[in-house]
């Protein structure tokens, strides 16, 4: 077990070598002014392309309207003007991002789990769909974006809709293998303590299968932000996506970079939720000892 | 498909005619596994009957069918030929009954419920009232001693416990007839002692009808009113006699007694012999 000691010292590591990265983005480029230096700075560090960090901080004031453009705070009021100005400002977008991701997230965990139940209860359902369940999950889903789109238009739900699809499968797939997996005998004791087929299900097969449920969700919960991304870059009225299009075609680097850390922090935030259900749920398990107590 | 009727052609054992209150009966029953070339018989033309309230272990080596016989009385498993009378009345073909209780050799405790939810599970899904349920729990947990560990999770627990979580899961849907496949087989000797001397409680209270499958022939002795001897597989019945020693029966003590070392050297020898058939193959 890792010492309080070693603990500490990965802590000053880490912070270190984020210190080092932050200074290496804001003024590495900048070397190249002495000429002894400029044939080891790299071009991607040109802040045409990453930006800097003090930029994409300005960048990110602006965007959320804390700042005006000169960069001095805005009054309260201030602010709800600017805010009521840009129908995707930096937290609109990212209130509606998180929204459809949600939507799609919930939408095709539920739907997954419910047509792995049946299919992985049925041997009949599950070999008769089996050829079109293979057939459809072959098609990267990614390439469906433009036709989901066609269909439900520029708004919320064809995001939605795309998160859905993503997550669907994933959740479909592990629910499928882990009503296999159902121990015979605990099937048998419940039986023979007077279970019928479906309290069966709900009490022993619904409980151990979602074990591996919720080990697809960490990985769902990621694959409908980047559905819902991908939906808004393609063809969006508002969200990150959407914005990070709109920054690219003015070639703002920092705007961009602003988007992509929001991202980071939303990705963050909706992991470590999902890793709380989970092990609140899971808390029977051993390997979630820790995160229970 | 219709139940096979019954027809006393069948070699009628002549327990069935020698004990008045039968509770289980079970006639000259066959089961083959696969088919062809890969077909393999695992139980021979069985017969035995246990009367109510008696408790019978099921001795046999290894592999020699002992589970088998007991998911087919259990009704998990279909027979290949034989009938099954549970009060003299014959029972279907893959049907699960009430007044069954079965108690598994593997552990087959619910990991995801608490011990207090798994000894309720029963009741739970016969749809008792919660504040009964809870009542008829505690009583059940205080039997065998794990009140503390109402709230814990099975994991946390060891493999006698958790057994005695299994068994009380079972008992407190009150079985008439209880099935058990080497409950016990996966315990250390002190904790299986420990075992036998709560089952011989709570059995003394109920008198359940028990049928006791185990490869153990001291376990079988210290439990048991009758011991039916299989021999090697294929399952045939070899032996059939009752254990004399007087109840009620401390599990301990027991092992200690010449009448006990007796009993068991001399049974052993027909054991033995059948040990060492299987051990050959
Ligand atoms: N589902 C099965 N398919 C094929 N053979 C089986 C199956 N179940 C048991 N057998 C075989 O039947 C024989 C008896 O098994 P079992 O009843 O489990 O023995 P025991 O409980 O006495 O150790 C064994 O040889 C075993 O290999
Ligand atoms: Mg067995």
């Amino acid at each position: 077990m890792a010492s309080k000691q070693s603990s500490t010292t990965v802590l000053l590591w880490r912070v270190a070598i984020l210190l080092l990265l932050l200074a290496v983005w804001q003024w590495g480029y900048d070397l190249r002014a002495f000429a002894a230096l400029k044939p080891y700075v790299p071009s991607f560090l040109d802040p045409y392309f990453v930006s800097k960090p003090s930029e994409i901080w300005k960048s990110f004031l602006r965007l959320g309207c804390l700042t005006d453009r000169g960069g001095t705070l805005h009054g309260w009021s201030g602010m709800t003007a600017c805010l009521a100005e840009d129908a995707n400002n930096i937290w609109m977008a990212t209130a509606v991002t998180l929204k459809n991701t949600f939507w799609g997230f919930l939408g095709g965990t539920l739907s997954g789990i419910a047509v792995g139940l049946i299919l992985g209860r049925s041997d009949f359902l599950s070999r008769v769909f089996e050829p079109y369940i293979v057939a459809f999950n072959s098609i990267p889903r990614i390439a469906l974006v433009p036709l989901i789109i066609l269909m439900f238009g520029l708004g919320d739900i064809s995001k939605i809709v795309t998160a859905w699809i993503v997550v669907f499968f994933v959740v479909f797939f592990n629910t499928f293998e882990g009503t296999r997996a159902v121990d015979r005998d605990q099937i048998a004791a419940s039986r023979l303590l007077g279970a019928n087929s479906w309290t069966v299900t709900r009490t022993v097969v619904i409980p151990s299968t979602l074990a591996w449920v919720f080990a697809s969700l960490t990985p769902a919960v990621s694959f409908a932000l980047i559905g819902v991304i991908v939906g808004e870059f393609i063809g969006a009225e508002r969200g990150i996506g959407k914005l990070i299009v709109e920054a690219e075609a003015r070639a703002n680097a920092s705007e961009m970079m602003v988007a992509i850390f929001v991202l980071m922090v939303v990705g963050i935030l909706l992991a470590i939720g999902v890793r709380r259900i989970q092990a609140y749920l899971l808390r029977w398990q051993p390997q979630f000892d820790q995160a229970s107590a | 498909m219709g139940a096979r009727p019954y027809t006393t052609a069948e070699p009628t054992p002549k327990a069935v005619t020698a004990r008045k209150d039968v509770r289980v009966s079970v006639l000259s029953l066959d089961k083959a596994f696969g088919r062809g070339d890969a077909k393999v018989t695992a139980v021979d033309k069985v017969s035995f009957d246990i009367g109510r309230g008696e408790f019978v272990a099921l001795l046999g080596p290894s592999g020699c069918g002992k589970s088998t016989i007991l998911n087919m009385v259990a009704g998990l498993i279909p027979r290949t030929g034989g009938d099954i009378l549970i009060d003299g009345k014959p029972m279907e073909q893959g049907q699960v009954r009430r007044e069954i209780g079965y108690v598994f050799q593997r552990d087959t405790v619910f990991p995801w419920r608490s011990v207090e939810a798994n000894v309720g599970y029963g009741l739970e899904i016969a749809g008792v009232p919660a504040g009964e349920r809870r009542a008829r729990v505690a009583e059940a947990l205080d039997q065998v001693g794990l009140t503390a560990f109402a709230k814990a999770f099975p994991r946390t627990l060891s493999g006698g416990m958790r057994q005695r979580v299994a068994l009380m899961r079972t008992l407190i849907t009150q079985p008439e007839i209880l099935l058990m496949d080497e409950p016990f087989g996966a315990l250390d000797t002190h904790t299986k002692l420990e075992m036998h001397r709560i089952l011989l409680q709570l059995w003394e209270r109920e008198r359940q009808t028990v049928l006791f499958v185990t490869h153990d022939l001291g376990e079988a002795l210290t439990l048991a009113d009758r011991i039916i001897l299989l021999s090697a597989r294929p399952g045939r019945l070899k032996e059939d006699f009752e254990v004399p020693l007087e109840r009620p029966r401390d599990a301990v003590a027991l092992r200690e007694s010449p009448e006990f070392a007796r009993l068991f050297s001399h049974i052993w020898h027909s054991l033995g012999e059948e040990f060492r058939k299987t051990k050959a193959e």
